[in-house]
């Protein structure tokens, strides 16, 4: 399966980025990403030039918007047509969805726990949920060297009480990219998983968001793969389990071969971590090479597991990967 | 030939408000301008800033992380008014111009238009435009936005 390195969260100077998509396309290329999602404040209107860019940089460029309003900032995919963000009150952004839906988008909340109004206006989401499915996903990292900010900790924390009460839904990282400007800090990248069907490639990777089929790094790219009664199954998909006392097997592959000398991480024993709705299910050590790790669950009790990898960045302890779920049925 | 030309005043109670204006376009023209200005900007009284910057700890903020955010409170100022506008034809959305700049002016036309405007049809009918108030920090901000077209030759 092909893995698309991709930004999900962008700007330009069709709202509050200081940089045009002709900047911000080659900026991701030199940074390794193969695609970015063009993700203006309220407007469309930069995509006027999206296939000429897409052909002189090479990236792949997903059509999108960000909802900028007064109770949430949601972050919009793989829609063709506008959808009017200024009707949404804050018991009704169910209909909101169901249009982007409508139009064959994605809808995720972006950087749900910002602080919000007047410091950063509408950047705290406080709409009203009433039923979780309708969600794509969260963007749980948000900006750089995400993964140590306490507002970032706690959207991981969300998503993942989201999949202990049984909602499949996917987490992204997005730097919510504004200009080009060189940060010595630690870049995330959501890596999708590309399907061999029909469409562009931009189409597959929204369908592989849409899927859950993806996988967030500061560095190393971690996939797994789940196998039981003889079937294997991806990141994303719903292992089906016919007997509760059957093990699930699961093939955790961590690729160091990513974006090379674009990302570097301290010579170190990694940990590597299957976490599920009981907590830590799983570890071991992991170096510096690619290789692939075996675990063994139980089926009984577990209704997803995720793939994380934890080491010293810049003196921290942290996450530095984790993978979508695979969920247990 | 002029528009819409139009003054107000906001106070924070208008934050995360809506006002629209609607207008008609009666005859065909080569390029329809805006021109829209807010002030003040910013909100230069300290304590009264510090005071928003707190209760948005508090709302926003966990419990735990807020201490030193409080301490460091500084680094969220100057508090900033925003206003952003948004554009509606006769037959649907032109964009929206999402930015801090107090002061824009802006141009729709067939082929072109100022960066978050999409370019089309000046198309005759009822336009509206929408002033969304994302934030209003100042005891009083005043605003002033006018519209109006150009014809082919002085485009």
């Amino acid at each position: 399966m092909r893995w698309l390195a991709s930004e999900l969260h962008t700007h330009t100077l069709h709202s509050d980025g200081r940089q045009s998509l002709r900047e911000l396309a080659a900026g991701a290329a030199k940074l390794g990403f193969d695609c970015i999602a063009l993700t203006d404040h309220n407007t469309m209107s930069g995509l006027g030039e999206c296939e000429q860019v897409q052909q002189e940089t090479g990236i792949v460029i997903i059509p999108g918007m960000e909802w900028t309003t007064f109770y949430g900032h949601m972050v919009t995919m793989g829609l063709q047509n506008f959808v009017d963000w200024r009707k949404a009150g804050r018991s009704d952004i169910h209909e909101g969805i169901s249009m982007v839906h409508g139009q064959g988008g994605l809808a995720g909340m972006a950087h749900p726990f910002r602080i919000g109004s007047p410091v950063c206006t509408g950047c705290y989401w406080e709409y009203e949920i009433r039923d979780w499915n309708d969600l794509d996903y969260i963007e749980v990292w948000s900006g750089t060297f995400a993964s140590v900010k306490p507002e970032n900790q706690r959207a991981f924390a969300l998503w993942t009480e989201r999949l202990n009460a049984g909602i499949r839904i996917a987490a992204t990282s997005g730097r919510d990219w504004h200009e080009q400007k060189h940060t010595d800090e630690p870049l995330s990248v959501t890596y999708l998983g590309l399907d061999d069907e029909p469409g562009t490639i931009a189409q597959q990777a929204v369908r592989a968001l849409a899927q859950g089929r993806a996988s967030v790094t500061i560095g190393p790219v971690v996939t797994m793969e789940a196998e039981s009664g003889g079937t294997l199954y991806g990141i994303g998909e719903s292992v089906s389990v016919q007997n509760g006392a059957d093990l699930i097997h699961l093939h955790v592959k961590i690729d160091f071969s990513v974006r090379q000398t674009l990302w570097e991480l301290p010579e170190q024993d990694f940990s590597l971590k299957i976490t599920g709705n009981s907590g830590t299910l799983a570890q071991c050590a992991a170096g510096s090479t690619d290789q692939i790790y075996e675990f063994s669950i139980p089926a009984d009790g577990h209704i997803w597991a995720r793939a994380e990898l934890w080491g010293i960045v810049k003196g921290m302890r942290t996450m530095i990967a984790f993978t979508n779920a695979i969920y247990i049925s | 030939m002029m528009l819409l030309n139009v003054a107000g005043q906001l106070d924070p109670s208008d934050s995360k408000r809506h006002i629209t204006y609607g207008f008609q376009l009666d005859q065909p023209a080569a390029v329809m301008r805006i021109r829209f200005a807010y002030w003040p900007k910013l909100l230069e009284d300290d304590g009264q800033a510090m005071e928003f910057i707190m209760e948005s700890i508090d709302s926003y903020v966990a419990p735990e992380h807020q201490g030193p955010i409080r301490e460091g409170w500084r680094r969220y100022l100057p508090l900033k008014n925003l206003i952003t506008l948004s554009m509606d034809d006769p037959n649907g959305y032109r964009g929206a111009c999402h930015r801090h700049d107090a002061e824009q002016s802006l141009f729709l036309s067939e082929q072109e238009a100022s960066e978050g405007l999409m370019p089309g049809k000046l198309a005759l009918g009822e336009w509206n435009v929408m002033l969304s108030a994302h934030a209003v920090v100042t005891e009083r901000c005043s605003y002033d936005l006018s519209i109006w077209t150009e014809e082919a030759d002085t485009a």
